[in-house]
C-alpha cells in the first residue's frame, strides 16, 4: 500500500511538472506586443500614463494586446535575456550597443517595416548609423543626447563664480556676454578649488570610474585635450589604438592631479548612479553627463531645477571642444514576428515618438509633458531623432508651451551642440572604455605614484590586441 | 529444448545490477524522479554543456564550433585573470585573519557567557539573517570615502585620519572580508557553540583541580575538542571564499583597477560584459578544478580520527603531576 502511496504521489508531482510546462504555452489568440519601456510600478503617474497609451492603441488595433514587460537594458543582462527568448517586443539601449546585438544576431532587422510606415527617410542621419549595419537598419532612435557640464548654481553664485540678475535669477555671462562659468579644464579646476574651500566634505567635481562610464566620459575629456581620436583609421582602412595620445595623457594627468589636490570626490569605483547621487546629494557643484539625464538629481534627490544649469564641455587645450554625442534607441528581438514588429512601431506612435504629426502623435508628446510637469521635472529642449520639417515645428511648437526651466542656463549647449557634437568611437566601445576605466580607477587610488603614460600605454596594447585586430 | 536455449542472465553484469537495485526500490525510485529530472535540467545539464562550451567558439551563450583550448590560453593571457587569481588567494588570506579566527573567538566568549546568554547569541546570529546584498550595500555606504560620511567621522571623532577604504587597493579586499564575517560569522559561531557545549563539563573541573588556569583550560580542553569542527569549517570557509562574486561586484564592481576581482567576478565579466561566454565558461572550469582539489583535501582531512583528545589530555596530566 505504502509502495502504491508513493508511486501515486510520484505521478503526481511528475504530473504537475508536465502541465506546468504545458501551461506556459497557452495564450489567447491576439499578438502580444510587449513593452520594454515600461515604467517601474513605483511611477504612478508614468504608469497612468502608458495605461491610457494602451488604450487607446488596442481600441484602435484590437488584434494587438499590449504587455507590460519592463526591461532596463544592462550589458550583465542581455545575454541570457536574449538566449532564453526572454525579451520584451520592443526595449531600448544605449547607441554603443546595436553593433554588438546585430553581430549577436539578437536584434531585427526593421528596414521593411519602417520603409512601409515612411520613417525610414526621416530619421537624424547620425542616429540611422548607429543603428545600421551593411544599409540595413536595426532600430527607431528615441532621442539623442550630448554630453556636457552640469552645475549647481547656487553653490558657484555662493563662491562667486556667476552673479545674479535683478529678477533674482543667476547671471551666467558678464555684461559683455562672455560666460562666467567654466570653459577650459583649468577654470573647471579653480572653480572646484572654491568649491573645496567654501564648503566642508564637498568637491568640485564628480569622476565616473566603473562599469564603464569613466571610459565614457574619459574619452570625449581626451578629445577636448586634443586627442584627435582613439581610434586612428589608416590610409589601408585598418584601425589604430590611439588611447596613449599625448591629449588622452594630458586628460588623465588633469584627473590625477584634481584627485590629489582632493577637488573630485575622493572614490575610485564610481557608476552611473553615482554622478546624480553625489550632485543631487550636494556632494558636488559640478559632475559631466548627457544631456537627456538632466533630470535625474531632480527626480531622485529633489533637486531645485531652478538652480541647474547644463553648459558646453570645456577644452583642455583652448581650442578642442566637443561634446560626445550619443543617444537612445528602441530595437525589437530577432525572434519576434513581423505582426509583432508592427504592432510595437505604431505603438511608438501612440507614445508620441514616431515622426507623425496627426492629432494621436502630437497629443501622446503633450500627455508627456504635461506628466512631466506634474512631476516637477525640468522640460528642456529634446534632441530629436526625426528631421522632417512638420514634425520639428509641431513638437518644438509643443515644446515652447510646456519648457518650464530658465532656457539661458541650456542655450549656450544647445547652441554650440549642431558644431561639438561627436560621436562615440567606431569599434568595441564598452571594451574600450572598461579599458579606459582601470586607468583612471588606478590613478584616483595610487593618486600620487600613477603614470599616467604608463596606465594608458598598457591600455593601448591590450585594446589593439584584444579588439581593435579582430576589426583589421 | 526450451529450456536449453534460455541463456542465465550474467549476475555480475551492470545492466542486472541496475535491474535489480530498480526492482528492489521501484516506488522510491519514481519518487525521486521528479526531484532527478530537476537537478538533471537545472544542475547536471548546465554544468556539463559549461564544461563544452569552454571548449568552443561561442556566439552569445551557443557554441558554433570547437575550438580545443583556445579559450583557456585567453583566460591564462589575459592580465585580469592572474590579478583574480592572485586576489582569490589574498581573499582566503584574509578570510583566515578575520572571516576564520572570529567566530572561534566569539564563540568562546559567547560560551563563557553567563548572562543575557540568548541576547548575545541573538545579536550575533543577527546580521545572518539579514540580506546579503543589503548588508554590502549598507557596507558601502558606510565606507563612503567622504570626510563626512560615517566611518570617517567617526575616525576623525578618535583622532585618526579619514580614509579612502574601498578605493584603497591594499584595503579594498580585507575590507569586503569585514563584510563578509560581520554577516557571516553568526552562523559559524552557532555551530562553535553547539561544538562547545557538547565538552563534558567534569573535564574542565578536572583541569581546575589540576591547576589549569583559564588559557591552559581553552589550549588543553575546548581547542582539542573542537579541532575536528574547526578543521571542517576551515576548509569550507576557504571553499565558499573562493566562490566570493556579488559582494566586489557590488562594492567596487571588481576595482580599483582590479584590486578586488575575483575569479568568479571575472568569469561573471566574461559572459555578461565581454560577451564571452567562452572565456567565462572556461575561467568556471579552472574554479571547480581548484575547489574540487581543496574539496579532496577536505574529505582527506575530515577523516575520522582517533580520539586526540584523551591522547592530549593524557600528557598534560602527566605534565602537571610531575
Amino acid at each position: 500500500m505504502k509502495r502504491w502511496l508513493c508511486a501515486a504521489t510520484s505521478a503526481l508531482l511528475g504530473g504537475a511538472i508536465l502541465f506546468s510546462a504545458a501551461a506556459c504555452g497557452k495564450g489567447d489568440d491576439k499578438i502580444k506586443v510587449s513593452i520594454g519601456m515600461w515604467p517601474d510600478p513605483t511611477l504612478t503617474q508614468d504608469v497612468k500614463m502608458y495605461k491610457q497609451w494602451e488604450a487607446a492603441f488596442e481600441a484602435d488595433y484590437p488584434e494587438y494586446d499590449i504587455v507590460a514587460d519592463r526591461y532596463e537594458y544592462s550589458a550583465d543582462t542581455i545575454t541570457a535575456k536574449a538566449t532564453s527568448r526572454q525579451l520584451p517586443t520592443v526595449f531600448q539601449t544605449y547607441f554603443t550597443e546595436p553593433q554588438k546585438l546585430i553581430s549577436n544576431g539578437w536584434i531585427a532587422d526593421v528596414t521593411d517595416e519602417l520603409e512601409e510606415l515612411g520613417w525610414l527617410d526621416k530619421i537624424d542621419a547620425n542616429m540611422r548609423e548607429a543603428v545600421s549595419k551593411d544599409g540595413r537598419c536595426y532600430g527607431v532612435p528615441r532621442d539623442g543626447y550630448g554630453m556636457g557640464l552640469l552645475l549647481n548654481l547656487e553653490m558657484l553664485y555662493d563662491v562667486g563664480v556667476i552673479g545674479k540678475n535683478g529678477d533674482g535669477t543667476y547671471a551666467l555671462y558678464d555684461e559683455e556676454g562672455k560666460p562666467l562659468y567654466p570653459t577650459t579644464f583649468d577654470e573647471v579646476r579653480e572653480v572646484s578649488e572654491l568649491i573645496v574651500e567654501s564648503y566642508d566634505n564637498t568637491y568640485g567635481l564628480v569622476i565616473l570610474s566603473a562599469n564603464n562610464n569613466g571610459g565614457w566620459q574619459f574619452s570625449n575629456m581626451a578629445w577636448n585635450f586634443g586627442c584627435e581620436a582613439m581610434q586612428l583609421k589608416g590610409a589601408d582602412g585598418k584601425y589604430t589604438a590611439n588611447l596613449n595620445d599625448a591629449g588622452a595623457v594630458k586628460a588623465l594627468e588633469w584627473i590625477r592631479d584634481m584627485a590629489v589636490d582632493e577637488l573630485i570626490y575622493p572614490d575610485a569605483s564610481l557608476t552611473y548612479a553615482d554622478w546624480y547621487a553625489k550632485f543631487g546629494s550636494r556632494n558636488v557643484a559640478m559632475a559631466f553627463c548627457g544631456s537627456d539625464s538632466i533630470m535625474l538629481p531632480v527626480t531622485n534627490f529633489g533637486f531645485d531645477k531652478d538652480k541647474i544649469a547644463f553648459v558646453p564641455m570645456p577644452t583642455g587645450d583652448g581650442s578642442s571642444r566637443y561634446s560626445l554625442y550619443g543617444g537612445t534607441p528602441y530595437v525589437f528581438p530577432s525572434y519576434a514576428t513581423k505582426e509583432q514588429i508592427k504592432g510595437a512601431l505604431l505603438f511608438l506612435k501612440y507614445m508620441g515618438r514616431s515622426p507623425e504629426t496627426d492629432e494621436i502623435s502630437l497629443k501622446a508628446i503633450e500627455k508627456g509633458h504635461q506628466t512631466a510637469k506634474s512631476k516637477g521635472m525640468p522640460i528642456i529642449p529634446t534632441i530629436r531623432p526625426w528631421t522632417n520639417a512638420e514634425y520639428l515645428a509641431a513638437a518644438n511648437a509643443l515644446d515652447e508651451q510646456y519648457i518650464n526651466v530658465n532656457l539661458a542656463y541650456y542655450d549656450d549647449f544647445f547652441d554650440t551642440l549642431p558644431e561639438m557634437k561627436r560621436a562615440e568611437e567606431p569599434y568595441y566601445c564598452q571594451d574600450m572604455y572598461k579599458l579606459l576605466d582601470a586607468a583612471i580607477q588606478n590613478v584616483l587610488s595610487n593618486k600620487g605614484t600613477a603614470n599616467c603614460k604608463s596606465l594608458l600605454d598598457t591600455a593601448n596594447s591590450q585594446f589593439q590586441k584584444d579588439f581593435l585586430n579582430k576589426v583589421n | 529444448m526450451k529450456q536449453a536455449n534460455a541463456l542465465p542472465e550474467d549476475r555480475s553484469s551492470l545492466a542486472y545490477k541496475a535491474k535489480r537495485l530498480f526492482k528492489r526500490n521501484w516506488s522510491g525510485w519514481l519518487l525521486m524522479l521528479p526531484g532527478l529530472l530537476l537537478f538533471l535540467f537545472f544542475v547536471w545539464a548546465p554544468l556539463a554543456e559549461n564544461v563544452l562550451l569552454s571548449f568552443s567558439e561561442t556566439k552569445g551563450f551557443e557554441s558554433v564550433g570547437f575550438n580545443n583550448f583556445e579559450n583557456y590560453v585567453r583566460v591564462f593571457h589575459d592580465p585580469m585573470f592572474t590579478k583574480a587569481l592572485v586576489n582569490t588567494f589574498k581573499y582566503i588570506f584574509w578570510s583566515i585573519i578575520i572571516g576564520f579566527l572570529v567566530p572561534i573567538v566569539l564563540g568562546l566568549l559567547l560560551s563563557e557567557a553567563v548572562h543575557f546568554k540568548p541576547f548575545f547569541r541573538l545579536g550575533i546570529y543577527f546580521p545572518s539573517i539579514v540580506s546579503g546584498m543589503a548588508v554590502v550595500i549598507m557596507w558601502s555606504y558606510l565606507f563612503d570615502p567622504n570626510p563626512g560620511a560615517v566611518l570617517n567621522q567617526l575616525l576623525t571623532a578618535l583622532g585618526l585620519p579619514v580614509s579612502t577604504f574601498l578605493s584603497d587597493p591594499d584595503l579594498t579586499i580585507p575590507l569586503i572580508v569585514v563584510t563578509m564575517t560581520w554577516r557571516g560569522a553568526g552562523g559559524t559561531v552557532l555551530v562553535y557553540l553547539s561544538a562547545l557545549q557538547n565538552i563534558d563539563n567534569s573535564q574542565y573541573e578536572a583541569a581546575r583541580m589540576d591547576g589549569a588556569g583559564a588559557l591552559a583550560r581553552i589550549w588543553h580542553v575546548t581547542l582539542p575538542h573542537i579541532r575536528q569542527t574547526i578543521r571542517m569549517l576551515f576548509i569550507l570557509q576557504i571553499i565558499s571564499v573562493f566562490q566570493v562574486f556579488y559582494e566586489p561586484l557590488v562594492m567596487t564592481s571588481g576595482g580599483p583597477d582590479g584590486a578586488s576581482v575575483s575569479l568568479l567576478l571575472l568569469s561573471y565579466q566574461y559572459a555578461f560584459q565581454s560577451f564571452d561566454a567562452g572565456a567565462s565558461a572556461a575561467t568556471g572550469v579552472i574554479l571547480a578544478v581548484i575547489i574540487i582539489a581543496l574539496t579532496i583535501v577536505y574529505l582527506r582531512l575530515s577523516r575520522p580520527k582517533k580520539n586526540t583528545v584523551s591522547r592530549k589530555w593524557r600528557k598534560y596530566a602527566k605534565k602537571t603531576a610531575q
